[in-house]
């Protein structure tokens, strides 16, 4: 093994260590009865302190690598779900949290349901429930984590601008 | 000095490398103080470190109908202000290794820089939230500005010098924060002011302004700016110390001074709300600017007496 691609593998070494203790997450509702989205709020609270994995919930979609999506997606959230995954940096990875997220729950079927996250967006994790609690949720993204860590990640969808706009 | 020995003290030590690893810890403290005071376990050690890297490693996005020149340039612009400033000033209770006269003024203007990058930056990006969140930034830069530049000059004043390492050499012979206590106070609060925590972060209020001036920056931007605003806190910390705590010496005991500071600023941040723009500026020019004034005029009357 030469020096160069020794060097490329302790950087990307370092890179996978710092992406799996600061996930920084955007929480986005496509849909949801607000129930999960209740018990995510929970999770942030100090009871559960998810801090201490090095999670924060950002406001911004440019800052965060977790999308954090509730509920099935609805025909008028379609778009903003697609705009706010594209304006995330590289890399970045989907936690589908609840039954309607993940196969459209009690929603299937509605006329103004596209249908579960997976249908639109690649999902990384899904945690079921309905609603998940807190504990759940936390062990959704540690198992998320602990994947990024073996190295295996499901390859990201590339979409092309007309089908955001 | 030749040419050498500059250059380590600027990339590694006392400035440079050591002085942003310093920062990261600091911040650390600071983010862990304030969890054990919401009954929280709090961040682990490395925790900044790993958020700094992690953003490093990151795509770093371009919006559109921006200036490139001033998106790339004004990151760097606001941390080199910071490094820069920290030479002048005693960080870990070191002597200061370049000093001239009036480098007092020097300095706090290089800290004020990374404020002004700030808002640059968010007037530079086209984003509605990021332009609020620049206009925020500068209001409150021209609140506490003049008060905690008020509240530096006091130490200065009875020092008789405008020079950081002579007002911190004669600061350990005289404890300022017992003859000056309303300048203490003020410079406390106008550090809170400086580094937008709690109750000053209305800048950057996530529950009102996505993100505030730095909502479009991603990647290496953002980092440099975290990176910038950590070496701002151990430099204003240190500068507060030096000034009203006694002074350069023993580099453990001016750490644990520095780490009382953190402590105090830890629980007002805890204690207090997110105070309205308005508030802020109207608190700052109320009393804040009165109080320091009133400080200043008492040590001219007192040198005036006394000489």
């Amino acid at each position: 093994m030469n020096t160069q691609s020794y060097v490329n593998q302790l950087m990307s070494g370092i890179a996978t260590w710092s992406r799996i203790n600061s996930p920084w997450a955007i929480h986005f509702n496509s849909g949801s009865c607000n129930g999960c989205d209740i018990e995510i709020l929970a999770t942030l609270t100090p009871r559960y302190d998810i801090e201490r994995f090095g999670i924060k919930l950002r406001g911004s979609p440019r800052h965060a690598d977790v999308l954090i999506c509730t509920g099935p997606v609805t025909r008028q959230a379609r778009e903003r779900l697609l705009r706010i995954y594209e304006q995330m940096p590289e890399p970045k990875f989907v936690v589908a949290v609840g039954s309607c997220g993940i196969s459209g729950g009690v929603f299937q079927g509605c006329y103004n349901i596209v249908g579960h996250i997976d249908e639109v967006l690649p999902v990384h994790a899904y945690i079921p429930g309905c609603p998940p609690r807190p504990e759940a949720i936390i062990d959704g993204i540690v198992k998320l984590l602990t994947h990024l860590k073996n190295g295996s990640r499901p390859q990201p969808l590339k979409l092309s601008h007309q089908e955001i706009a | 000095m030749n040419i050498l020995t500059s250059l380590l003290s600027l990339m590694f030590f006392p400035a440079g490398i050591s002085l942003i690893l310093s920062g990261m810890l600091y911040e650390w403290a600071d983010r862990k103080l304030v969890a054990r005071f919401q009954n929280r376990i709090g961040p682990r050690w490395f925790q900044p470190l790993a958020d700094t890297i992690k953003l490093l490693s990151k795509e770093e996005i371009t919006p559109h109908g921006i200036n490139n020149f001033l998106f790339y340039g004004l990151p760097i612009v606001a941390l080199s202000g910071a490094l820069t400033a920290a030479l002048y000033t005693p960080v870990l209770g070191l002597t200061p290794i370049y000093s001239f006269q009036g480098d007092l003024i020097v300095s706090l203007y290089l800290l004020s820089l990374l404020t002004m990058c700030t808002g640059l930056a968010g007037w530079n990006s086209t984003s509605r939230f990021s332009l609020v969140g620049a206009t925020r930034s500068l209001t409150q830069l021209f609140a506490y500005e003049a008060p905690f530049l008020l509240a530096l000059l006091g130490p200065a004043m009875a020092a008789g010098s405008w020079m950081i390492k002579d007002v911190s050499t004669y600061a350990s012979n005289h404890w300022m924060f017992i003859t000056q206590p309303v300048g203490f106070i003020v410079a406390l609060i106008g550090l809170m002011g400086k580094l937008e925590l709690p109750p000053f972060d209305a800048p950057e209020a996530e529950t009102e302004i996505v993100a505030g001036a730095l909502t479009e920056y991603s990647g290496r931007g953002l980092a440099l700016f975290h990176i910038g605003k950590s070496v701002e806190l151990v430099v204003a910390i240190s500068l507060v110390t030096a000034f009203y705590l006694g002074g350069i010496g023993n580099p453990l005991i001016f750490i644990l001074k520095t780490l009382a500071i953190l402590l105090f600023l830890a629980t007002l941040q805890s204690m207090l709300t997110r105070l309205r723009i308005d508030q802020t500026v109207g608190m700052w020019w109320r009393f804040g600017a009165l109080l320091a004034l009133l400080q200043i005029l008492v040590i001219i009357l007192l040198k005036g007496w006394l000489i």
